[in-house]
């Protein structure tokens, strides 16, 4: 009974006449088939024609499975529906399919390779020139003066240059022309043929001088925009240093400043009569108003501060008026202990004229005079 | 603005008196070598004048229709680079192949570089000895052009290049013939009337891949730095044909694959993958759909059952104690907020 079993969605179209030619017979002793692929009786692969012209051996269609390739390297299984069952009887009877496992088996597609022939061509073709005229030279790539670890020479003929490696092929090509200019220049001054340019010599060069130009700005822009980048990473960093030293600052200033306040409070109540917490300072205050110093800046305005005023008045800024500045901040000469403790004599807004009697009592009061 | 062109063969031009050293006033046909030597010269003769241009080499650089920007503009590069190059206009696709060796005839050529563009994607490159010589087919990738800023180099126009090939092309007797084709293709005659007298780039020729590569350098200081000028491409090799394109096959490259196949390969791997989970994907609706049985009793249920121990039953007899509730103090903000928002 003969089974068609298709494995393959792809139907290549083409397989219909001359596939008698090709069938070969595999031996089922020899061809071990996979559970996957073979039915329990005698399963017949169609054959196709070879397609010798258009496929190169190392392509392979892509839905083979893993374990048919192992088998056979150089077959490959096609399935056509297209051929009928009595096409295939007829083969049959004619004894040129047999029982078993029918494989179609790729001729192995040969490469020309005429060796006598390319040598016999090379011998006709070659001209025998004077090296003068060919200037061609054959050579390994140079040893770098200083060779650097980055560059992993291949060494010769030993390792294969990595093409996809793109700095050590090119670095390859660049050292092969290196070797090549270094072999070559004493050969070129025993033939008396230059390879420096005189300055003088104007002539037309392989590219233009517009074009020299165009990639002389590129470099220097290139330049200009590493260099920036660079410049500005710097200040960025400076600039964060330069921010922690500032917040040291002023979280140190703070922490003195609480001591000092707490100091003199403590005084104040009574709780030390020692003044020690004035250590530091020059002044010994008593009194709580005279308790804290006013920082004097001996140097008064800056120079060019007092220029400024000079010339211009006190006009300008104005609106920096009403900021505290760090005098300013640190002056507690307005600090009055006993007004901070509800303890002064209200002044303020009773100080002045007896306050107005109210309505009823003025009614009284008219009433009564 | 190009630099004027120096007058060869003649006096230099009259600002020259500055230099020191002594005028030659005609074309020094005595003095020949040692022009060069002295760089105080002003005059630099002509090349032919120094001597008879016997090697006649004339290479014809031209293309198939459909080639795009960047194939014309290598072509253009290197007709720049070869001064003993001959250009003619594109051939139309519909002669067959062997015209190129009639055009080559009437041009008087003896070499030939023809540039076929196929799909206006694939570029193959034929390098052919005219009359009855050896021909190769390459297809060429990774074209760069002169005119890429990256190439900073520069050399005289028409100068003689120096030729550095690979040792891996004396190996084989293949590479061995490419060799011999590209020396006598590439390199410039001596005393080419239109080239230059001194040798200030270099050409490498080197195999990596299974492909040749091709680069040109500039060589600037005598101690062999060398700075790229361009063009670059490379070649993989197809065919080495013993007549001039055509004739029989010497050698086929087994490595190569057409670029037709590839991207064919492509596809139908992108195909199969797709195909591939259409069918998983299949495979899974199948088993959703497929009537499940219902179990009625499940084998492990009393795998993890364990009595638990007997608690004394409680009763309550006095009501539970009033649970303590915090006080939001939050809830008016929480409405000002909302209508706050809402507004």
């Amino acid at each position: 009974m003969i089974r068609f079993e298709v494995t393959f969605g792809v139907r290549p179209s083409h397989f219909h006449d001359a596939w008698l030619e090709h069938i070969q017979h595999v031996n089922t002793q020899a061809y071990t088939a996979t559970p996957k692929n073979v039915c329990s009786t005698t399963c017949f692969r169609s054959a196709s024609r070879h397609f010798l012209s258009t496929r190169p051996a190392s392509y392979m269609p892509t839905m083979e499975s893993a374990e048919e390739e192992s088998l056979h390297d150089q077959s490959s299984e096609e399935e056509a529906s297209e051929l009928s069952d009595g096409e295939l009887q007829e083969a049959f009877s004619k004894g040129l399919l047999k029982p078993g496992m029918n494989v179609l088996a790729e001729k192995n597609k040969t490469f020309v390779n005429n060796v006598v022939g390319l040598k016999q061509c090379l011998a006709d073709f070659r001209k025998d020139l004077p090296w003068v005229e060919r200037l061609d030279m054959t050579n390994l790539p140079a040893e770098g003066v200083l060779s650097k670890p980055e560059e992993k020479v291949p060494a010769g003929i030993n390792r294969e240059l990595d093409a996809d490696d793109d700095f050590q092929r090119e670095m390859f090509f660049y050292r092969q022309g290196q070797a090549t200019v270094l072999e070559a220049l004493p050969l070129l001054k025993v033939h008396n043929i230059a390879t420096k340019r005189p300055d003088d010599y104007f002539a037309e060069m392989a590219k233009s001088d517009q074009q020299m130009q165009k990639i002389r700005q590129k470099l220097i822009t290139k330049q200009m925009i590493l260099e920036r980048s660079e410049k500005a990473k710097k200040l960025r960093e400076q600039r964060k240093f330069g921010k922690k030293v500032q917040i040291d600052v002023i979280q140190k200033r703070q922490k003195e400043k609480k001591a000092m306040m707490s100091a003199v409070k403590k005084y104040q109540k009574g709780m030390t009569d020692k003044l020690d917490f004035l250590e530091g300072d020059q002044k010994a205050a008593k009194n709580s108003s005279d308790a804290l110093k006013k920082a004097v800046t001996k140097k008064g305005p800056n120079a060019k501060r007092k220029y400024k005023d000079q010339k211009f008045g006190f006009g300008g800024k104005k609106s920096g008026k009403k900021w505290n500045t760090k005098e300013s901040f640190n002056d507690v000469s307005s600090f009055r202990a006993k007004m901070a403790h509800d303890k002064g004599a209200r002044r303020g807004k009773g100080g002045k004229k007896n306050k107005r009697p109210g309505k009823s009592v003025r009614r009284k009061m008219k009433g009564r005079s | 603005m190009a630099a004027s062109k120096r007058k060869r063969g003649g006096e230099g031009p009259a600002d020259k008196k500055g230099k020191k050293g002594k005028f030659v006033v005609n074309k020094g046909e005595a003095q020949v070598e040692t022009e060069q030597a002295s760089r105080n010269e002003v005059l630099v003769p002509a090349p032919v004048s120094m001597g008879k241009w016997t090697n006649k080499e004339r290479v014809l650089i031209f293309s198939s229709r459909g080639i795009n920007f960047r194939t014309r503009h290598l072509m253009q590069d290197l007709r720049t680079m070869m001064p003993h190059s001959k250009a003619d206009t594109k051939m139309d696709r519909k002669d067959k192949l062997f015209v190129v060796n009639e055009v080559c005839e009437i041009k008087n050529c003896n070499k030939c570089l023809f540039f076929e563009a196929k799909k206006k994607q694939d570029l193959y490159m034929w390098i052919s000895s005219c009359p009855h010589g050896p021909s190769a087919k390459f297809l060429v990738q990774n074209i760069h052009t002169l005119a890429e800023l990256k190439m900073t180099g520069n050399c005289l126009k028409g100068s003689r290049p120096l030729l550095s090939f690979d040792p891996k092309f004396d190996k084989e007797p293949q590479y061995a013939l490419l060799k011999e084709l590209f020396t006598q293709t590439f390199s410039t005659p001596r005393y080419h009337p239109k080239s230059q007298p001194f040798v200030d780039h270099v050409y490498t020729f080197s195999i990596a891949d299974n492909r040749i590569w091709f680069r040109n350098y500039q060589i600037i200081e005598e101690d062999a730095s060398l700075v790229e000028i361009g063009p670059r491409f490379v070649l993989n090799l197809i065919k080495i044909f013993q007549g001039s394109f055509g004739g029989p096959t010497l050698y086929e490259n087994p490595n190569f694959r057409s670029p037709n196949l590839h991207r064919r390969e492509l596809r139908l791997a992108a195909a199969a993958k797709v195909r591939e989970k259409q069918m998983v994907k299949e495979l899974q609706k199948i088993k959703r759909k497929e009537a499940k049985e219902d179990v009625d009793e499940d084998v492990t249920a009393d795998v993890f059952v364990t009595p638990n121990e007997e608690k004394p039953v409680h009763i309550q007899t006095e009501p539970p104690a009033p649970k303590v509730v915090k006080k939001n103090k939050h809830k008016a903000f929480k409405r000002q907020r909302m209508q706050r928002g809402r507004r």
